[in-house]
């Protein structure tokens, strides 16, 4: 964003180079354009770079300063997202994860940022979400999105609008907590019907590395298919189920804690990235900023040296004119 | 906020839905929820309580226990003043509770506070 502006002015910048004629007594009104475009240089380019140079350094400024704050808000959040990991690790354990599971009908959440600058992670989400989309949708099979953040709302409202289900933005106003992940996580299985869910997050390495990641979270009724079938869940039917009516009541109390444990987890982690990606991004506009200054400290030095050179020239031929 | 704790224990109560159910090394694989009431940890003569709201408690056949939960709090932390206070306000509202969403919230605080209220004196 930064660049764009800069780039836009680069143009503003050439422009009055050409277009400048300054009235000259030394020189004929009938120089050719290309002579009269080397006096435009002389009295109008220092101020005009000045003017740039200024700019540039408060926006050299401004994206320090974004890469400061990004990086105070990442050491407060990292450690409840790491901690948040423990959350879903036994259910994992118990049940398994299984993104290859094949079911009528997919939900994906794609969980991403409110604000912008921060790199690429929100594409790298949305770009997933879609083919996940375009795996799982056939002649019985089907999938809708459930959007949380801006950023990837904005870009799936343009091509799948139809197929968006739920909408939920401004989730980092007040600080992240369980309470109000599993508000949003109990909105969203009363107004989704789903066989299995899927969230798109970018789970947080370190500071510079991301990946995006899914985790899937099925219904009860999948569960129960599934540990019939065999394979990682079919050893679900050696626990005991304790307490509650019946087993299947159970199974649905606990994908649901499932769901809300992993969505309050992906979140953490979203959000880590997001802090991630912005100073890495906020640092290297700076970094940017700070070559472009250089380049330009450099123009400007030569064309005010070359402005002097032109002046002394004149005065000399002037003064040498006059004796001979 | 979360903390993972993970040790190694002798016995672990916790407040299953089925009533306090005891957990010792080598006992079966078991998914329970749980109700809210004290969880307490038993190392040696060391005893640690705490308060949980629910969650689940899962056993597998390895002897791990992993219990999940959605709020823990250290009995020490439980103020017993205010949770007395608070169970007066809420006995009142559940019998003057007029529709059943009111009515079903109301009993759910009363069953929490009464949890509370035996983990503290008991």
């Amino acid at each position: 964003m930064a660049m764009a502006a800069l780039r836009r002015e680069g143009r503003r910048f050439a422009a009055p180079l050409i277009s400048n004629n300054p009235i000259n007594p030394l020189h004929s009104s009938f120089a050719p354009a290309k002579e009269q475009a080397l006096l435009g240089v002389r009295s109008i380019s220092t101020q005009i770079v000045r003017n740039r140079m200024k700019s540039v350094r408060n926006i050299q400024k401004i994206t320090k300063a974004m890469k400061m704050v990004a990086a105070s808000k990442l050491r407060a959040i990292q450690t409840r997202a790491e901690n948040s990991r423990g959350l879903w690790q036994p259910f994992t354990a118990l049940l398994g994860d299984t993104p290859s599971v094949d079911v009528k009908k997919n939900v994906i959440v794609t969980i991403s940022s409110d604000k912008g600058l921060c790199g690429g992670i929100n594409s790298t989400s949305v770009k997933i979400s879609r083919a996940l989309h375009k795996l799982n949708s056939g002649p019985d099979k089907e999938s809708k999105y459930v959007v949380l953040g801006e950023k990837a709302k904005a870009q799936l409202v343009r091509d799948s609008k139809k197929n968006i289900e739920l909408i939920l933005t401004e989730l980092q106003k007040n600080p992240l907590n369980y309470t109000q992940v599993s508000v949003l996580a109990d909105d969203i299985l009363k107004n989704v019907e789903y066989d299995a869910l899927r969230i798109v997050f970018n789970k947080f390495q370190s500071v510079v590395s991301f990946l995006p990641t899914t985790a899937t979270v099925l219904s009860p009724e999948v569960v129960e298919r599934e540990a019939e079938s065999g394979g990682k869940l079919g050893e679900l039917d050696s626990y005991e189920i304790e307490g509650g009516e019946t087993k299947s009541e159970i199974l649905q109390n606990l994908s649901e804690f499932q769901f809300s444990c992993v969505l309050f987890n992906a979140v953490l982690e979203n959000a880590c990235s997001e802090q991630g990606a912005r100073m890495s991004a906020m640092d290297s506009s700076s970094r940017n900023a700070g070559e472009m200054l250089d380049r330009l400290t450099l123009t400007y030095n030569r064309t005010r040296q070359a402005s002097i050179t032109t002046e002394l020239i004149e005065i000399i031929s002037g003064a040498s004119a006059l004796e001979g | 906020m979360f903390t993972i704790l993970s040790f190694k224990v002798d016995m672990v109560i916790v407040p299953a839905t089925t009533g306090q159910m005891g957990i010792l090394p080598g006992h079966t694989a078991s998914i329970s929820e749980l109700k809210p009431g004290v969880l307490s940890i038993h190392d040696g003569n060391d005893v640690k309580k705490y308060f949980v709201s629910s969650g689940f408690a899962f056993i597998h056949s390895n002897s791990v226990a992993d219990i999940m939960a959605a709020e823990a709090v250290p009995i020490e932390q439980v103020d017993p003043a205010s949770v007395q206070k608070q169970f007066t306000e809420f006995t009142q509202k559940l019998s003057s509770a007029s529709t059943d969403l009111e009515k079903a919230e109301a009993q759910i605080r009363v069953d929490v506070l009464v949890a509370l209220n035996s983990a503290l004196s008991g």
